[in-house]
């Protein structure tokens, strides 16, 4: 069943900075690993993964299960995933409701998906499949999205609710990616978190994003900005304390900045908390 | 559309197969008079070759030096529209670059080729299997009468490539900032391997490439010193390349047993 984790606060393990991870362990409550750069048998990343997993909990972060794709599962993929989770113990197994894979060929991008039944019942079938596979929960996050398409029947939070109801699986909500699909398609990024099942939410991802005038690019190569720590608020009213992430994926600013934007999202969390905690007690 | 239908026609647009003015972009995906469908469409495009160009030039980072920002680009745009990525680790996508270098060379740079293949195998040994280490005491232990019948286990993360230029040179030079001249024909071995989590790579002369191999199809140490038989003096020679193995770290084991 699915269950949600108390873990805090955390970044994104980065290359620039496995030199001050192996030197001490920085002021963070955890650390997300991008999965596909840690399926390898040896050299450096994988081992200094594996010393950060004895300092804290990590979340692998997948970008390539093509979760969407109607290419049947890879069995190359979730072997070594399945080597990867045994070997490092991650706190959670996240990916994203996409595709990238069509026949073979990786576009190696977080397609979007039309959200209809016939997506829905294919993505929940390949979701039970690897959770079986895995033999435990996955968690979904919520793409940033430039297209929409014209045979979508229902929105992506509810999809992703569906989703997460017949699967049991977690969703992975990323507030910057609302915030960009939001904008690029004009609908209120509050309604989103209106919409989507409070229940199956089970961790927040926090990124910067790029201004292209007539749309927003999700480009993880900025602090992130005043609008979704605005939006992040929300979602801890109406979700409460949730896992945090900040991603920063290029233009990567010293180990120094990016804790400190994780530290901005715990002292936001308690802001917004503190109130209702007081309240309860 | 069904689920089978869009993701063909999306992955074509992306991936550049199909044109971004098809008469289907419109009637798959939403637009407006500001923001066209097919504009919408052209970000995935546009930063899927990105992507993978990017992925080129981390993997490939002398080669892209060498060739300057807009030369590797359209070299990694051309590359990557003859070999698609099939692979769920964008960083694999390299791994018929030299290959197509080959097929494909540039008339006044030959050795391209050369360099791309040495970069990918120094890639291949960064994220190679760890291996243990035995020093030349492991063959001392072993007793001079099997000797001639050791078999030596290779790191798991050493490469012999054999070039046809010498990409060594050509790297020094592009390394300490000389002039990154052409070098001069003619088969060069080289050996790669990784120390802790470094990369190294050595020029070595073709008959130790040929006793490395032998070593790594798990022949015994008499074949693995045959090819030195030519030198003036095999076995000094043959001693002095095994010295230098077990100092370097390239030796895992020593077994007097044929591999399993």
């Amino acid at each position: 069943m699915f269950q949600r984790l108390d873990l805090g606060h955390g970044i994104g393990l980065r290359t620039k900075h496995f030199a001050r991870f192996l030197e001490q362990r920085p002021p963070v409550d955890w650390v997300e690993a991008v999965t596909e750069n840690f399926m390898t048998d040896g050299g450096r990343p994988i081992a200094v993964l594996e010393k950060v997993r004895r300092d804290m909990p990590v979340v692998l972060h997948g970008v390539s299960l093509s979760i969407g794709s109607l290419d049947p599962l890879s069995e190359t993929y979730l072997a070594a995933l399945e080597r990867l989770v045994a070997r490092i113990e991650p706190a959670m197994v996240t990916d994203h409701l996409c595709w990238g894979s069509h026949r073979g060929q990786y576009l190696h991008d977080l397609l979007p998906l039309p959200y209809t039944e016939e997506s829905l019942s294919h993505v929940a079938s390949r979701v039970v499949a690897v959770q079986e596979r895995l033999g435990r929960r996955i968690l979904l996050e919520n793409p940033s999205s430039y297209v929409a398409f014209r045979d979508s029947a229902m929105t992506e939070w509810e999809f992703l609710s569906e989703l997460s109801r017949r699967t049991d699986c977690g969703i992975l909500l990323d507030v910057n990616n609302v915030y960009v699909s939001a904008r690029n398609f004009g609908f209120d990024p509050v309604d989103y978190l209106d919409g989507i099942d409070p229940a199956r939410i089970g961790q927040f991802h926090l990124a910067g994003h790029s201004d292209k005038g007539r749309y927003l690019l999700d480009t993880h190569d900025e602090p992130v900005p005043s609008a979704v720590w605005d939006l992040y608020r929300e979602a801890l009213r109406r979700f409460g304390r949730l896992p945090s992430l900040v991603e920063w994926d290029d233009h990567i600013p010293s180990l120094d900045e990016v804790v400190a934007q994780s530290r901005r999202a715990a002292v936001i969390e308690a802001e917004e908390l503190a109130p209702a905690l007081r309240r309860a007690s | 559309m069904t689920l089978a239908e869009t993701q063909a026609l999306f992955h074509g647009l992306v991936s550049g197969e199909l044109p971004l003015d098809d008469v289907a972009v419109e009637r798959a995906f939403p637009g407006t008079d500001e923001f066209r469908a097919a504009d919408r469409v052209a970000i995935y495009r546009n930063m899927y070759v990105g992507r993978l160009v990017d992925a080129l030039r981390e993997t490939f980072p002398n080669l892209a030096r060498f060739l300057g920002e807009e030369r590797f680009a359209r070299l990694g745009q051309s590359y990557v529209a003859a070999h698609p990525s099939e692979h769920h680790d964008v960083g694999r996508i390299g791994w018929r670059l030299a290959d197509f270098l080959r097929e494909y060379p540039d008339p006044e740079r030959p050795d391209l080729a050369d360099l791309a293949e040495l970069e990918w195998t120094r890639n291949e040994v960064f994220f190679a299997p760890d291996s243990p280490v035995v020093g030349p005491d492991a063959l001392a232990e072993v007793g001079p009468e099997k000797v001639a019948g050791v078999r030596l286990h290779l790191s798991r993360s050493l490469r012999v490539v054999v070039l046809a230029r010498s990409a060594t040179a050509l790297w020094r030079r592009m390394e300490s900032g000389e002039p990154a001249e052409l070098p001069a024909p003619g088969p060069a071995a080289v050996v790669v391997w990784r120390r802790g989590f470094e990369v190294f790579h050595c020029a070595v002369p073709m008959e130790e490439a040929a006793a490395l191999r032998t070593a790594m199809d798990g022949e015994a140490l008499d074949s693995i010193c045959a090819p030195f038989a030519d030198r003036s003096d095999p076995a000094a020679d043959a001693y002095a390349a095994l010295a230098s193995w077990f100092n370097e770290g390239w030796i895992s084991a020593v077994s007097v047993n044929p591999p399993a």
